[in-house]
């Protein structure tokens, strides 16, 4: 297994001086500013394509029917799956988990499975019978720092877009319908969490930056995801060992943190609007409209 | 010399005859990239520009290849990763096979005064010996004169990472005509005081006093690379970074 590269001595103590005494990061953007981010859905329900400057997130949502687990007849199953694989970068490996995969599945399970984004109790058909399973799978295309926003905003864009096929119940049949046959529906979505990660620098965590990206992740001493919606509940704030960073910096980091998440929102609704205009085929009546291209055969 | 229209070439592509440079004496000599299958086929290997000079009757193809494949007096930036008992293990490129760097090849080096450098250090060298059976050796002295011309160790600065192709643009003795690179020029016009190193392994070493001049320099090397910035638009890259950081 090659291990990670290293960035050299001269790149992470001008990192640290850049930071430190100039107060500048090495691409110009402030501490509180993130990268571009780009968003795009795929022609299917369900697949969401995030790109946060070079660091890229393909996200896919699928469902089926299964059996539910026996300690809970009425709920749904809902799993994420991340993989980190070489292609990402070349010190990954398939189906060995590193510490930065465990983490990452273990922050994006917090944020969206614990916190109930996703309603499992509409995800059930049958009780103790026949349930949606929901699955998510998360591929990293391309590491360059600050998987976390990136995977769970790339989650949630998938979640929100995805429509499963629509089910009826009659007389103890379960019949499921084909998108031909009826229009997919959407799932039963409660709230949009996102995370916001912050790294710290300098020997007692003074300076603190949004959305490192490799190399500063590589220099940073500590950092602290904390995710939360628009409306201000907080799901989780992690943060895991590294150095001591004061109270009342780490509120500070929250609240800019509320008014990104407020930020992401908007943006995300935003693109779902428009996929869903571009989706639109203007329902019956433009169907029956003569200015419409024959249909050959 | 290069042909005006750029003839874009793929692997196994044939060539036409008539493009190959003919000599009563000088035989033909073809660079990086052509491969010939005796007795007469030349063929390209890599997709490329291929590049025709009558007057050295030499042809070879321009790529901009992803990993650097060391060439013996290529001028590299490498990364001491650990010092063994008589060499220093140099890594050019991550994930690659380390290179090795005598602790003695170093100008006016004796065992008490050759420099100390740690893992993580950065050294300009000269690749000596490289070839596809073997783990590349480094030198940081000219063997024939012992005079470092330049090399060794690069204290403080920054290295940024460019395409391999940008950066073989950057080492061209005539960058602004053949290589269309200014960049470096530009910005030493406007007044910044800087050093480079330009590694043929796609890096970039800069020095200066200010922090600031450096990181300028850094984003409009990037910037150059990415987006394959001409020469005018290069200028005004320049002129945009450095007014914002006034």
């Amino acid at each position: 297994m090659p291990r990670e590269a290293e960035p050299s001595a001269n790149e992470k103590a001008f990192l640290l001086k850049a930071l430190q005494d100039e107060q500048i990061r090495l691409d110009g953007r402030e501490f509180d500013q993130y990268r571009p981010l780009e968003l795009t859905f795929g022609d299917e329900y369900g697949v969401a394509n995030v790109s946060l400057g070079k660091t890229k997130i393909l996200a896919k949502a699928s469902a089926e029917v299964t059996v539910p687990f026996a300690d809970r007849p009425l709920d749904g199953i809902f799993t994420i799956a991340t993989e980190l694989s070489p292609m990402a970068a070349p010190h990954f490996e398939v189906n060995r988990p590193t510490e930065t995969e465990v983490l990452l599945s273990r922050l994006l399970e917090k944020t969206v499975r614990r916190s109930g984004a996703l309603d499992t109790e509409s995800l059930c058909l049958v009780a103790g019978q026949k349930c949606w399973s929901v699955r998510v799978d998360v591929h990293v295309l391309s590491h360059d720092g600050n998987l976390t926003d990136a995977a769970c905003f790339a989650v949630v864009a998938a979640l929100r877009h995805f429509r499963k096929p629509d089910t009826s119940m009659e007389n103890g049949v379960l019949t499921v319908y084909t998108p031909a046959e009826r229009e997919p529906v959407p799932l039963g979505w409660l709230h949009s969490p996102f995370c916001v990660t912050w790294s710290f620098f300098g020997d007692e965590g003074e300076t603190a930056l949004l959305d490192a990206d490799w190399m500063e992740e590589q220099v940073r001493v500590a950092s602290v995801t904390i995710s939360l919606n628009r409306h201000g509940e907080i799901c989780q704030i992690a943060k895991l060992g590294g150095v001591p960073v004061e109270a009342v910096a780490l509120l500070q980091c929250t609240s800019v943190a509320l008014t990104k998440v407020k930020e992401f929102s908007t943006f995300l609704d935003g693109k779902l609007a428009e996929d869903a205009k571009r989706r639109d085929k203007g329902g019956f009546m433009a169907e029956l409209r003569a200015e419409n291209d024959r249909v050959v055969g | 010399m290069s042909t005006e229209s750029p003839l874009v070439v793929l692997p196994g592509e044939a060539i036409d005859p008539s493009l190959i440079p003919t000599h009563k004496k000088k035989p033909l000599r073809l660079g990086p990239g052509l491969r010939h299958i005796p007795p007469s086929e030349i063929v390209p290997t890599v997709a490329g520009q291929l590049v025709v000079d009558h007057r050295k009757t030499s042809m070879w193809i321009e790529y901009n290849g992803g990993r650097y494949i060391p060439s013996q007096g290529d001028l590299i930036i490498g990364q001491i990763a650990r010092s063994a008992t008589d060499f220093y293990y140099v890594s050019l490129s991550p994930y690659t096979p380390n290179a090795t760097l005598p602790h003695l090849a170093f100008e006016s080096a004796t065992k008490k005064t050759r420099p100390q450098l740690a893992s993580g250090d950065l050294v300009y060298a000269r690749v000596s010996l490289a070839n596809r059976h073997m783990d590349p050796e480094l030198e940081c002295v000219n063997s024939s004169t012992g005079k470092s011309d330049g090399l060794g160790p690069l204290k403080d600065g920054m290295v940024f990472d460019v395409s391999l192709g940008f950066a073989r643009r950057l080492l061209m003795a005539k960058s602004r005509e053949e290589g269309k690179v200014e960049v470096l020029e530009a910005l030493g016009e406007e007044g910044l005081a800087f050093e480079t190193a330009v590694g043929r392994n796609g890096k970039v070493w800069v020095g200066s006093e200010s922090v600031k001049a450096v990181v300028v320099v850094g984003r409009a090397l990037r910037e150059t690379d990415e987006r394959g910035l001409g020469v005018e638009a290069q200028r005004k890259l320049v002129k945009k970074l450095v007014r914002e950081m006034r």
